[in-house]
Order: C-alpha cells, then structure tokens, then sequence
C-alpha cells in the first residue's frame, strides 16, 4: 500500500511499460558503444543540438500518429488513412498561410483532418464496414485530394509561424516536443481521468457487451477516428513546416505502418480492450532511434530493412512471457549442469 | 459505356493480371480466417522473384528447380514466423512486419538491380494459353491462379484442416477446449502463406519475365483488402474463398475499368478509386445486411 | 485558380467545338484523330507531374485522343494499362516504364498487333529491339558523371562528399550513383564518406542530412543528391546547422526544377543538372512518324545540361516545372 508509484499506476494500468523501455535502452546503449557522438549534445543558438534531439524532433509525427492510432487500436480498429490525412492538412494549411491568418489557416487544415476522421468513424460505427477498409478508402482517395489540392506540385511557403511551428525552439527543445507533451497530456487526462478511456476499452474488449451496459459504441469509434484525424492533421502541419513546404504525393507515405508499430511495440494489442499511450510513444522512439542508428552506422540503404527486422522481432520476443521462460529455463540447466 | 470492355478477352485478363494477386488472397484468406495476418507476403513476391531470376540467369539453373527452390524458401519463411506466433504468442503484426523488412532487405541482398530472364521455358510459358474461342484464351499464369483456387475451396471448405482455422479465428480458447490443434495449424496457415507469396512470385516472373527487388511494395494491403471486400472478417472465423474471388475480380475490375477509361488524371484516379471502394463496400454491406444483424 | 479554372473552361469549349466542327465535315473521315495510350509511372514528383503535363499538353494541341494511365509506381499496373491500351486498340503506346525489366511479353503482344512503342525517359533491357520504336531519354549514368566534374572543378579537386541516394533499387538513383562514383574516380582526393537513402524526398533529405552533420560534423564539404527536392531538403539541414550552404558545404543535385533555379539565385544550391522532363513534342514526332512506318533512331538522348548559379539568374524565368 506504500507504494510510491500508486498514484500514477492506473494511468499505465493493465500493460507492462518495461519492455519498450527496455528495447529502447538497449538500443541506445548499442549507440553509445558503437557511435560515440550519437550522445554529443551542446547549446547552440541558445537550444541543445544533437542527435537526441533530431530524433525527438524527427519523431514527433511518428508519436503524435501512435497517440491518435492509440485510441483507435484500443476500440479494435485501425488507421491507415493518417498519411493521407497528413498530406491534406499539410497542403490545405501550405495554401492557406500566406492568404489568410495562420490561426484560421491552422484551424481549417486541422477541421478538414478531423472531419476526414470523422467520415472514417462514420462509416465503421454506423455503416458497420471493417476499419481496414474504411481507412484505405481515405488513404488512397485522401492522397488524390491532397495531389488535387496542389496540382501534384511542392507548395513552398515562407511564413515565420508556420516554420516555428517544425523547426521553433521553446525551452531549449525543439517546439514539436511541446505540442507532443500537450497532445500526450490531454489524452491522458481525458482518458484516465474520465470514463472516455473506459468506455473504449469495453468497446475494444467486447462491443456487445458495451451496448448492452448503455455505451454508444458507435459514437465513440467515430469520435476516436476524429480524434485520430486531428493528431494526423498536426503531424501533417508539422511535417510541412519541418521542410518548410507541401510534399502532398509524398508526405507521410508508409507513416501508417510506422505509427501502428509503434503502439504495439508500446504493449497496446491490435485486438484492442486495453492501451498505453505512454508506451506507444515509447515505440515511436524506438522507431526513429533505429532509423538514425541507421544513417550513424552507415548500414547500406537497400539492407537496412535487415537490421530493422531483427529489432522487431526481438522486441517481440522480449516482450513474450514464454520466451523470456524458456531463456531462464537454458540458463536454469546450464547451473545445474555446472 | 466502354466499347470492347466486357469481350473474352478482358475477362481472361482480368484473370491473367490479377493471378499473383489472387493468388496472394486464396492463402491470405485463410490466415485472415485463422485470426492472423500476414503482411509479409509483397516483400515475399519481391523477395521470390528476384531470386528466381538470379537463379535461372547467372546460375544457369532450370527456371522449374528455381521455383521450387523459392518456394521451398517461402514455405520454411512462413513456417518460422508461424512458429514464432505460435511458440512465443506473438502478435502476428509485429511478427510478419519483421518478416516483411526481412525479406526487402534479403531481396536487396540477392540484387540491387532488377534483372530480365531470358529462357527458352520462359518465352513458352508467356506464348502458352488455351484457347477459349474468339481473341479469348485461357493463359498460364490464370490457369495456375483457378487452380488454386479450386484448390483453396476444397482446402478451406471440405477439409478438417478447414475447419480447424474457421474454430481457430473464431475464439482460440474455445478451438483448444474442441481438440484443435492450436499449434500445428497456425504453422501450417502462415506456411501456406508463404508459399502463396512464393507462388505469386513466381507467377508475378512468368507475367513480367523479369525479378525485381522492389516489387511487392504494397502488394500486402492490396491483398488484404481485396480478402475483405470478399467479407472475410479481419476478426477471424468468417469468411468464405468464394467472396475472396468477388474481391479480387472487383478490386481488379476497378483499376481495369479506370485504365479503360483513360480520361482520369493521377490525383482524380486516386479519388475514383476509393470511390468506387466504398461504391462497392457499401453495395456489400447493405447485401449481407441480414446476415450481419444476426451475427 | 478563378482565373486558371475560366481558361480551362475556355479551352475545353474551342477543344469541343472545333471537334464538332471537324466531325462535322467531309474531312472528318480522313483525319480521325489518332488515340495514343500514354502509361506513366505516377505522380510522385513535380518532375514526373511535369513530364505528365508536357505530354498532354503536346496531345491536346495535335488532337490527339490521350489515354492516360497513372501505374502509382507498380509496373504490373502498368504492364496492366498497356495491355488494356492494347485491347482497344489504340494506334500507339507511349511508355514511361517503371523498371527497365519484364517488358519482354507485352511488347510482344503490342508488336503482334502492330502497335508501335515509344518509351520515355528511361530505357529497358529486352533481347530483341524491335520491341519498341524508339527511346527518348536522358542518360542517367552521365548526369552523375556531370555533376562530378563540376563539383571537381568547384572545389579544386578534393572533397568528402555525402550522397543522398534515391529510393533504393530504381534506375535513377542507381545510374546517377554509378556516373558519380565513375566520375569522381580520377581524383584521388575526392571521397564519398557517407551515402544514405532519403527516398528522393525533400523530408528524407533533411533527415539524413542532419543525422549525417552530427556525425561527421565539419568534416563534410560537399553534398551530391540524386535529386533537387533531397537537395533543398539537406540545404535545410546545413542551416539549421549553423553552416551556409553553397559556401561552407557545396551542394549539387539532379533534375532542375524550379525550387533548385531559386535555391541558385540565393546562393545556397551550387550546381543542379538538368534531367529534362519536357518530353511531349519529342515522343509525338515519334509516335506520328512510327505510325507512318518511318524508320526512327532506337535511342535519342535528350541533352543535359549543368546549371550552376552563374547561369541560374538568366534562365530562372523560363523554368517551366
């Protein structure tokens, strides 16, 4: 009953944070040894610069994705549309921000991310059509909006928000760690702190039962999808800003898969009823620490997808109870051997 | 509305274009059915293809041992990873991602270049084809496709091996309590599945006569969504090969149908396609209305 | 776009009406319009969407019937489109192939039914070259080597160089990796210390580049891209870094958009070389003289050309793409 960590404990309830956190320890250990200024750190400018901070930067769409892909995954679903959705908020806000207010501009692009999420939970709660459909819809149809919207070109822009939004600094981070601590706050608190978070995971555990209890399960998958659309939609704005242009036919391709990665990696399970949003922003970590231990080894582009399967798979292993028993169990026949 | 659309011809296309991609879906059918998933097979038909190639052409080997070869290969890899779900209790997710980076990389590892295959076998198996009367005949690589298929019915819907996955997707405690075979059938389904890819690989070099390291990329979600516009549930234990087959002719039927048309640009394609996606998800879903309801 | 949309309307309206005026007379019998299946990679790129534009403004201003195909950078959609341009009938086939393999078995079908060929901007490996008319395209393998001389000459022969390579196993960023490395090899000073993939994105070029400076620090005093967009990407990079671009690290690139034009007028991008996209008028000389059974040259290499901040100033206007 004394223990410290009780008060916290609920928030991380029901999934073992101990083993994406692990794999990222290893695999900044791994850094350490083999490239020496993977740790170097130094202000400049009046902010830290440093591989660190690249990859907490970098890492912020991956993150921001996982949190939103977080919520979907724990009702049971899953989000392959944030790409796309990426792609339009990013293309709408590039258009926009140089016509009108960058507050409106912001806003509009985000209200367009959320209502594509919305049409996405629509078709799930109430037309009953399966997650991975409804979301290819949107990923193959949002990504020839985005391309509509832009003619197929790169859209620059120079706004001096907009940039500061991917590349600012605020308390000498990088400002795209600030709004992924507000997004990762706000969720937290409006699932562990109200019964928003319960309701998802009965509707992921089992969506009858969640009926018959009076929620509407309907209503939450759509407001999940929404809210999933916003989170792309800020990870869109920031990875335009980053570059400082639209990419629409490029911009978040492949990212989907990444983001589910990482909230599986972080202990969320794909047939949903319980979630860590912490822990999936761990996983998003993990990802971009293996990409740029990637680039710092100088591992052959075509290979490096080798590397980043084994890191898979043993994260995988590490966090199965069997595999970890029967390593004991080696090592437990080896003593008595001896 | 297109002149020319619905001859022989391009329903024996349909077949011929969309064969790797049917192929893919029969064994995808019944990993989805299991419970599973299985997103390693694009990497696989990249992975078997190239390998192919290298094989027949700087190794001088028969293109015949080459397949096999590839497909031994593609049924030890999904083996492996059916034990590691099984044995482990592994998300077959993260477990057939890891496959699916692995088998890119070994693709690039095998060779960074695509490579054309020139064979005597080869040209015989482009020319091959049944005639069907009129332009229409019946091509190996949809010969091969059908096969399995008819295959893949009597596999999935006469057979105890069947029945085991349908248990197994629809509540694996349950399946334990009825005897089934928990362990043994997982590793034969995503066995099959590897061997699917590796066949569609291997149909995928008779279509192009050629190995490319970057094909497939993609091909995993393709695959997937045309099992389940057939209607098999991504849940598991519903599902049939029948509605597989509607879901690749209608997935197929969709970008022929585009490509017919011609007048779309990239960005308005894009859109047609996911309208049409949803078109025809919609049509499905207020057919199988009843059915569902009672579920 | 109000203004862009009217013209458009505009054009659609004379392009119907002087096609009902064409099919209206006696002439119409004998200059029915040619139908021309043209089958594209994708859309990826503000290059590859320029090479688009090109080709159907080229067709719209012959009255040519273009059908397009988009292969969203899968060669069995676009073995798929042709053969569906094949099926219809179409009098000729104009090609930007994916890969350069696995052409062989559809060429075949199109030469059965005396369909010419025309492939744009990238060739193809098949044992028999009847298969097509003609190849219109730029030589990859000498862009790499052309941006190595010049970046020889610029930094008097001694560099450490880091490549951001294209998207792993496509042509371009094989070729232009191999005419760099040929390039560079007759200076012993000159060395590639780090090569990574950014994809051909501007954002892959960024995010490379910065891992890459961390690492390598001042070490690096040269970037080649094999493309403008990695280029502007890792430009973004070496500012952030505290470093100027084009001064303290001399970056060149591949393509010659107009974003790489700017970036030469300002100084932070040093050389780009022209890969030109604007194939339209070429590739239909070439399909209306296929057609008419004129024996055409297998291969016609479109001119490249470096473009270096000198001459970025005079031609930044009269970029098209």
């Amino acid at each position: 009953m004394n223990d410290p960590l009780a008060k916290i404990k609920p928030w991380f309830q029901g999934v073992s944070l101990f083993w994406p956190v692990l794999g990222l320890g290893l695999l900044l250990i791994f850094n350490a040894v083999f490239s020496p200024s993977f740790f170097h750190l130094e202000i400049r400018d009046g902010h830290l610069y440093g591989t660190l901070v690249d990859i907490l930067n970098q890492g912020s769409k991956v993150m921001l994705l996982a949190i939103g892909m977080t919520l979907v995954i724990a009702t049971g679903g899953v989000d392959l549309s944030v790409g796309s959705l990426m792609a339009i908020a990013g293309a709408v806000a590039a258009m926009l921000v140089m016509k009108i207010s960058f507050a409106m501009a912001v806003a509009i692009s985000l209200g367009l991310a959320t209502v594509a999420g919305t049409c996405n939970g629509l078709l799930i709660g109430y037309a009953g059509i399966q997650p991975i459909i409804a979301t290819l819809i949107l990923m193959v149809a949002g990504r020839g909006l985005a391309m509509l919207l832009t003619g197929g070109q790169i859209i620059t822009f120079e706004h001096p928000s907009f940039v500061f939004l991917g590349n600012g600094h605020f308390l000498g981070l990088p400002f795209t760690v600030t709004i992924v601590a507000i997004v990762l706050c706000f969720t937290l608190v409006a699932t562990r702190k109200t019964a928003i978070g319960l309701f998802l995971e009965s509707v992921g555990d089992n969506e009858k039962a969640a009926r018959y209890c009076g929620i509407n399960a309907a209503l939450v998958k759509v407001m999940v999808y929404a809210y999933s659309g916003l989170c792309a939609g800020i990870a869109g704005l920031i990875a335009t800003s980053n570059i400082k242009a639209a990419d629409s036919s490029r911009v978040g391709e492949f990212m989907e898969l990444d983001a589910i990665f990482a909230v599986v990696v972080g202990g969320t399970p794909l047939t949903g009823g319980r979630f860590s949003l912490v822990g999936s922003v761990i996983g998003a970590l993990l990802i971009q620490t293996l990409t740029i231990t990637m680039y710092n080894l100088g591992v052959a582009p075509a290979v490096s997808p080798v590397p980043k399967a084994i890191v898979i798979v043993a994260v995988c292993l590490m966090q199965s109870a069997r595999f970890r028993a029967q390593i004991l169990g080696w090592f437990g026949k080896r003593r008595i051997a001896a | 509305m297109y002149e020319g659309f619905f001859s022989g011809r391009v329903i024996t296309n349909l077949f011929a274009d969309n064969a790797a991609l049917g192929i893919a879906a029969v064994v995808m059918t019944l990993v989805i059915l299991s419970g599973g998933i299985d997103l390693s097979v694009g990497s696989m038909l990249g992975f078997t293809t190239i390998l192919i190639a290298v094989l027949v052409q700087q190794k001088g080997m028969h293109p015949l041992s080459a397949i096999a070869i590839a497909l031994g290969i593609g049924t030890v890899f999904g083996a492996f990873m059916g034990f590691l779900i099984h044995r482990y209790d592994l998300p077959p997710f993260l477990v057939t991602l890891g496959g699916m980076f692995l088998a890119r990389g070994m693709a690039f590892v095998i060779s960074k270049e695509s490579l054309g295959i020139e064979n005597a076998f080869y040209n015989h198996m482009a020319d091959f084809g049944i005639p069907l009367g009129g332009k229409a005949a019946l091509s190996a690589t949809a010969l091969i496709y059908l096969l399995l298929f008819a295959l893949g019915i009597v596999v999935t819907h006469f057979t105890p091996f069947g029945r085991n996955i349908y248990a197994l997707g629809g509540s694996e405690p349950s399946a334990r309590l009825m005897g089934v075979p928990i362990g043994s059938t997982k590793i034969a389904v995503y066995a099959l599945s590897g061997f699917g890819a590796a066949l569609a690989g291997a149909v995928s070099t008779f279509y192009t006569t050629s190995g490319n390291p970057t094909t497939g990329g993609g091909f995993e979600l393709d695959v997937i969504a045309s099992v389940v516009i057939g209607g098999t549930l991504l849940t598991g234990g519903v599902g049939t090969q029948l509605g597989t087959l509607a879901g690749v002719l209608i997935f197929g039927t969709i970008h022929s149908a585009l490509d017919f048309d011609g007048r779309l640009n990239s960005y308005w394609l894009r859109i047609a396609i996911g309208g049409l996606l949803l078109i025809f998800i919609l049509f499905q879903r207020f057919l199988t209305r009843t059915s569902a309801l009672t579920r | 776009m109000k203004k862009s949309f009217i013209t458009s309307l505009r054009s659609v309206g004379m392009a119907a009406l002087s096609y009902a005026l064409v099919a209206g007379s006696p002439l119409a019998a004998m200059a029915k319009p040619l139908t021309v299946g043209f089958a594209q990679v994708g859309a990826e790129s503000a290059w590859r969407t320029a090479e688009t534009e090109s080709i159907k403004a080229e067709g719209t201003k012959r009255k040519v019937n273009l059908k397009f195909s988009d292969a969203q950078g899968k060669q069995e959609n676009q073995i798929k489109a042709v053969k569906s341009f094949i099926a219809q009938g179409v009098d000729a086939i104009i090609i930007a192939p994916v890969v350069e393999t696995g052409w062989e078995p559809v060429l075949r079908e199109a030469k059965r039914a005396k369909i010419p060929v025309v492939l744009v901007d990238r060739g193809i490996k098949v044992s028999d070259d009847s298969l097509y008319s003609t190849l219109i395209a730029s030589d990859f393998v000498s862009e790499g080597k052309m941006a190595a001389e010049w970046l020889a000459k610029k930094v008097n022969e001694k560099a450490s160089i880091v490549e951001l390579q294209g998207t792993p196993g496509a042509a371009p960023a094989i070729d232009r990796k191999k005419g760099f490395e040929a390039g560079i090899s007759k200076y012993p000073a000159m060395k590639i210390i780090a090569s990574q993939s950014g994809d051909f994105r501007r954002s892959g070029g960024k995010e490379v580049m910065e891992a890459l400076l961390k690492k390598y620090g001042n070490e690096v005093t040269a970037v080649y891209a094999h493309n403008d967009d990695m280029a502007l990407g890792a430009i973004q990079a070496i500012e952030e870094a505290g470093k100027k671009p084009g001064t303290d690290v001399v970056v060149v690139s591949v393509d010659g958009v107009k974003g790489a034009f700017e970036a030469m007028v300002s100084g932070k991008l040093n050389c780009t070389v022209e890969c030109n996209p604007l194939l339209g008028p070429m590739a239909f000389d070439a399909v209306e003289q296929a057609i008419k059974g004129e024996k055409l040259p297998k291969k016609t290499v479109v001119q490249d050309k470096a473009y270096d901040q000198s001459t970025a100033k005079d031609v930044i206007a009269s970029r098209q793409y």
